[in-house]
């Protein structure tokens, strides 16, 4: 096994998730993706024992006859869901907190992309992978099964975060490969306006997106108290100032800039969640895809 | 109680207080550089607002002081006026008994010896009739002008000098039975060796001569050899009339505890440095002696011919040179009743205590203190 940040305790945590749509069952009307078991020209694949909340027509009563118990047909097919996964992998990505250097932006963006992915491979979906960098998009094709889980381990690890967002005319294989009624996840800092932007364009090209914000402690506290040097990772550009005396100036424009952007979010149809790196990794993951017994109401 | 400084001029160190502030202020101005991606919503103040701010106010502080008393410690601060007025008791050794007993029962008086370092009373008797007038005049003179002082001495006192007791205060001279008269001095003429060379055949009669006026006796012979041989050690005095280097040997009989007299023409050896013992009217130096080991090495400082030292043909030469080599002890021993001090003496401007060493100890107790506070965690974790 090779770099694989989702560890089987996180990996249990995961299973009370679901991924769901929210437009492919307001489009094609009732759980279109939910129904995936069941119908014609399905492949059976396996039996499995009753779980409480399964549905009792699911039950297979002929061996319900034979065994004296509960048993639910499961089957597989082509899932109808494609899940993308776009990371944000420019400069600022790079920024850790002072408290715990070693673990940036893009490292929680890396494990929350592996929890979706182990998430959504689990269901039976298909998962992409777009990560944002300056010179160099990385694409990974949607696709399904184990071997998929494997290669986008591979290729999240490599992902090194560097420049700043590429520019339109190279966000052509977004927009050619993420077909209509696809789920898209957009995770990044979305501090330059590029990324929200893409995502609003995206949710009005009939995508459904979801987004996660990857904050640092230092943009939720700013608990500078000296002299610093402020340089912008992307521009280089510095500001030399005294933390104290910006500290306050700075949490009012940052948390207005914040509500403008979760009210564009949510004028947009996007569901968004935000991830500061000392909370727990699954918190927005919790907030996005919690699993009720219905399914896809989160 | 008046506290003083001795060096007022030491204060001028003050003006490194400046060290520590520009310290805790530089650091305020190296900025740390932090990676900060949200830039955008950090530029609303572009002028950062100019104020003096100190760092690690409670280190400045500990700093500022470690200063101010450093400079203080190079002013000398001082206290003048501090008077221990407790009546003191200065006992000479040799009392009798009894009286040393009572002396020793008082617990509000201060007893010492009168001996050097005046020891307390408490220890063992000193030494007796060293310096006694001497060391007596110096404890009265260190002693608050205003501190009675009682001495008890003997009835035969030694150490006296020629000057009688004049001190600053009246002093209650306590006289007891006990005391002893100091063996008369044995006054005999010393013993003379002279080994001579050829050259120095003429001057060695001079000394000859010299060495035979001491001894009354008619018949009276001087050992005197031309060759190297040495004498018997407790011959006393050698006179080693030979030309250049000192020989080794000689050197030892020397500082074995024998006097060696050299002519102007040798040379002594070295490691010595001859200081003048005897001089003439004009106050040249007629003699050089430097000690050797337990004896001592005198030289000549002109040749032995009355041409270059005339003193040979004076009547006294022997008795001068006699005195040279065998020193008449001064008369130390008097009567107490005789010697009772007087007053008059003059008193000495009085001693400030000087507070340096108690200063010192702040200053090293508040460095621990600094170097806790520098290198202690909480630094870190407050910055």
């Amino acid at each position: 096994m090779g770099w694989d940040p989702v560890t089987p305790g996180l990996r249990a945590q995961l299973r009370g998730l679901r991924i769901a749509s929210r437009r492919s069952s307001a489009l094609r009307g009732g759980g279109q993706h939910r129904s995936r078991d069941k119908g014609a020209g399905l492949e059976f694949s396996q039996y499995r024992g009753y779980e409480p909340g399964d549905e009792p027509r699911r039950i297979d009563w002929k061996l319900y006859a034979r065994s004296d118990r509960f048993f639910v047909r499961e089957a597989e097919r082509d899932s109808p869901l494609a899940v993308w996964i776009v990371l944000d992998a420019s400069a600022s990505m790079t920024q850790a907190d002072e408290a715990r250097p070693d673990v940036s932006r893009l490292d929680a963006g890396k494990a929350l992309a592996a929890c979706i992915a182990e998430v959504a491979l689990r269901q039976g979906d298909r998962v992409g992978l777009v990560a944002l960098r300056e010179d160099a998009l990385v694409f990974v094709p949607a696709a399904a099964g184990s071997r998929q889980r494997e290669r986008l381990l591979f290729d999240l690890e490599r992902i090194r975060a560097d420049g700043g967002v590429p520019e339109e005319s190279r966000l052509r294989p977004v927009w050619d490969r993420i077909a209509a009624d696809d789920l898209v996840v957009v995770l990044g800092d979305f501090l330059d306006p590029a990324v929200p932007d893409l995502a609003t364009r995206l949710a009005a090209a009939r995508r459904e997106v979801l987004a996660i914000q990857l904050l640092a402690v230092a943009e939720r506290d700013f608990p500078f108290a000296d002299g610093r040097r402020f340089i912008d990772p992307e521009t280089g550009e510095a500001l030399p100032g005294d933390a104290r005396t910006l500290r306050a100036e700075f949490l009012a424009r940052f948390g207005a800039a914040q509500q403008a952007l979760h009210a564009r979010f949510g004028e947009a149809g996007i569901r968004h969640a935000v991830h500061i790196l000392d909370e727990p990794l699954l918190q927005p993951l919790r907030q996005l895809f919690a699993a009720g017994p219905g399914g896809a109401d989160a | 109680m008046n506290p003083l400084l001795l060096f007022p001029a030491g204060l001028a160190a003050l003006a490194a207080l400046a060290l520590p502030l520009l310290i805790h202020l530089a650091r305020r101005q190296q900025q740390r550089p932090t990676v900060f991606a949200a830039l955008r919503w950090l530029q609303a103040r572009p002028r950062p607002r100019r104020r003096i701010r100190f760092d690690e106010a409670w280190l400045l502080a500990v700093r500022l002081l470690l200063v101010a008393l450093l400079a203080l410690l190079l002013a000398q601060p001082a206290l003048l006026g501090v008077v221990d007025e407790r009546p003191r008791l200065l006992v000479a050794p040799g009392v009798d008994d009894a009286a040393l007993v009572a002396a020793r029962s008082d617990p509000a008086v201060d007893a010492r010896w009168l001996a050097p370092g005046f020891p307390s009373l408490e220890e063992a008797a000193p030494v007796g009739g060293v310096a006694t007038a001497s060391l007596l005049r110096e404890f009265d003179a260190t002693l608050a002008p205003t501190a009675p002082l009682a001495v008890l001495v003997p009835e035969r006192l030694l150490g006296a000098d020629a000057a009688r007791l004049q001190l600053t205060r009246q002093v209650e001279w306590r006289i007891t039975a006990g005391g002893a008269w100091p063996e008369p001095v044995t006054d005999a003429a010393p013993k003379l060796a002279i080994r001579h060379d050829a050259t120095h055949r003429d001057g060695m009669r001079y000394l000859r001569a010299a060495a035979l006026a001491w001894a009354d006796a008619e018949d009276a012979t001087v050992d005197v050899a031309e060759s190297v041989e040495l004498p018997a050690q407790d011959t006393g005095v050698l006179a080693w009339l030979h030309s250049g280097p000192l020989p080794d040997d000689v050197l030892r009989w020397a500082q074995a505890g024998g006097q060696v007299l050299l002519p102007a023409d040798a040379e002594m050896p070295d490691g010595h440095a001859p200081a003048a013992a005897w001089r003439d009217e004009c106050g040249d130096p007629l003699v050089r002696a430097a000690q050797a080991g337990q004896g001592r090495l005198l030289q000549l400082a002109h040749g032995l011919v009355p041409a270059a030292m005339p003193q040979l043909l004076d009547p006294t030469f022997p008795h001068a040179l006699r005195d040279l080599l065998q020193p008449a002890p001064a008369p130390t021993a008097v009567a107490a009743a005789d010697y009772a001090p007087g007053t008059g003496g003059l008193a000495m401007a009085p001693v400030p205590l000087d507070l340096r060493p108690w200063l010192a100890l702040a200053i090293a107790l508040l460095a621990l203190l600094e170097r806790w506070l520098a290198s202690s965690r909480r630094r870190g974790a407050a910055t």
